[in-house]
């Protein structure tokens, strides 16, 4: 396996963390009723 | 907290001018769909098949599609935020650098400079306005997002900034060209690389003009039509992340069994697939923010536009993987099967979408109730007609043009020579002129509903709070 294919292979790797950690995050205990009160705001009049 | 007064003029103008684009746009693909079953309809040098055919998609995708753009990402932002847009004269500027760039585009397109890129056509001097103006709406977006008033960002919003981002990385790394005259450049990559760039850029003009600003547009005014909120904001944001992170591997599905790497066709070929979570999750939380309201179908136009308009959503993002799988795409590959699927999400998906907001729009510009909805009605059912008549004839046309390209004869030679295969085409060909005919007669009901409305419509003073600013 040359630099490239690690250099790719670790990128992959990255971007598969920090999506997983924006689907801990919107689904934790903290955030799961905060994440859907801006459905309900927009609502709101103008 | 006080009420702000946001900019409407602004939203109006680029109403306007989306609008006579989007008719721009259809008439010239008509004209095009005329010319392929007559030939002789073709008058060198500039209205043949080849100079007006780049016309009718740049007009249609950036004239149509980034003038309502445009028009919406303006009225959202500043009542998703809770403040003024952040520059008036900037977004003015925009407004007169975006049809001055349309216009230079369509000019040079008639006369016969092209870079051979499709969706990338226009020439250097071009692309450098394109980049001015896409930086202008950039900044005015971005910046009214800083100084927002709510907290928490709608899911419009994240799909909005998606889009400037993506659009403006894309454009940058396709434009990348030496210019060798005023009118002429080449490529700055070469051979496969540049085909690999060309369709990572091709499709993803797809995902960031033609799926993220529906998607915010989508979010953003089904809730408002229907009086209830989406089912849930965490679905869409998962969906929002998803997407953003399979789109932008899918490019090399446009390059199957062609010199590109095998690996990076199958790195397309397996997110192209996956695709269809994110997408689909959308879908389903667009049906499910439907629950107990089904009704409104029936009785309110702007629902049916939105709801047919996710449909067609849903079909094209099943389709588009099943067509980026390898041994489907050797079939129907070059064959009429690919427009008919274009055309799915053009006219059925982004269309209807930007349809239901611009009607959304109008009587709250104008301040007037719409003028007629039995109009609106009659436009949908030209809309989706045209639609089905357009992509379901050219399906059919497609496979029975991949199988009579694959009939072979025992000894291994062709059965059916290459012009065979076209006058079997002539039929379809037909239909699908018609379909895109109703398809124009939709426009043409749509632009008078919106003329009258603006001229005879009825004065309702929640509509004119809204059409000062005030709401």
């Amino acid at each position: 396996m040359d630099l490239g294919s690690i250099l790719y292979l670790g990128v992959t790797f990255g971007l598969f963390v920090i999506f997983a950690a924006i689907v801990i995050r919107t689904y934790s205990r903290k955030n799961r009723d905060k994440n859907e009160t801006a459905k309900y705001r927009m609502l709101d009049d103008d | 907290m006080e009420k702000p007064q946001y900019n409407t003029d602004i939203v109006k103008s680029f109403v306007h001018w989306s609008v006579l684009w989007g008719l721009v746009a259809v008439l010239v693909g008509v004209i095009v769909s005329i010319q392929m079953t007559n030939p002789e309809m073709n008058f060198p040098p500039y209205l043949t098949f080849g100079r007006l055919r780049p016309i009718h998609t740049n007009a249609g995708i950036f004239g149509w599609g980034v003038g309502v753009i445009f028009a919406t990402f303006f009225y959202i932002v500043q009542r998703l935020c809770k403040v003024r847009l952040w520059s008036d004269k900037l977004a003015k500027f925009q407004l007169y650098f975006f049809n001055t760039t349309i216009t230079a585009s369509a000019v040079t397109l008639i006369l016969g400079f092209t870079t051979s890129k499709e969706y990338h056509e226009m020439e250097w001097p071009i692309d450098l306005m394109i980049i001015i103006l896409w930086v202008t709406f950039a900044i005015n977006i971005i910046m009214t997002i800083i100084k927002r008033k709510e907290e928490q960002m709608y899911i419009s919003l994240w799909y909005m900034l998606a889009a400037i981002v993506g659009v403006a990385i894309l454009f940058l790394v396709n434009s990348a060209a030496v210019p060798v005259s005023f009118f002429k450049s080449y490529s700055a990559f070469a051979g496969t690389n540049d085909a690999n760039v060309q369709w990572w850029f091709g499709h993803n003009a797809v995902a960031m003009v033609l799926t993220a600003p529906p998607l915010a547009m989508f979010y953003y005014f089904l809730p408002k039509s229907t009086g209830v909120p989406i089912y849930s904001h965490k679905i869409s944001i998962i969906s929002f992340w998803s997407l953003i992170f399979m789109y932008l591997w899918t490019g090399a599905h446009h390059l199957l069994w062609t010199p590109v790497p095998d690996w990076i066709q199958t790195l397309a070929m397996a997110f192209s697939i996956m695709l269809i979570a994110p997408s689909w999750g959308s879908v389903i939380n667009g049906y499910l923010s439907m629950k107990g309201q089904w009704h409104q179908m029936r009785e309110n136009y702007l629902v049916k536009f939105l709801i047919l308009g996710i449909t067609f959503y849903g079909l094209q993002t099943l389709q588009g993987p099943m067509q980026s799988i390898r041994s489907f795409s050797a079939f129907i590959h070059f064959t009429d099967w690919v427009p008919a699927h274009i055309h799915m999400g053009t006219m059925g998906w982004v269309s209807m979408v930007c349809f239901a907001s611009i009607y959304f729009l109008v009587p709250r510009i104008y301040g007037k109730e719409l003028y007629s909805i039995r109009l609106a009605n009659l436009h949908f059912w030209l809309a989706l007609t045209g639609q089905l008549l357009w992509s379901i004839s050219l399906w059919i046309a497609g496979v029975l043009q991949a199988g009579m390209w694959n009939a072979m004869n025992p000894d291994g030679s062709l059965t059916y020579t290459f012009m065979e295969t076209m006058v079997e085409m002539y039929p379809y060909w037909w239909v699908r002129t018609i379909g895109g005919t109703l398809f124009m007669l939709g426009v043409i009901v749509f632009i008078y509903n919106l003329f009258k409305t603006a001229h005879n419509g009825e004065k309702t003073a929640s509509l004119a709070a809204t059409a000062e600013g005030r709401a």
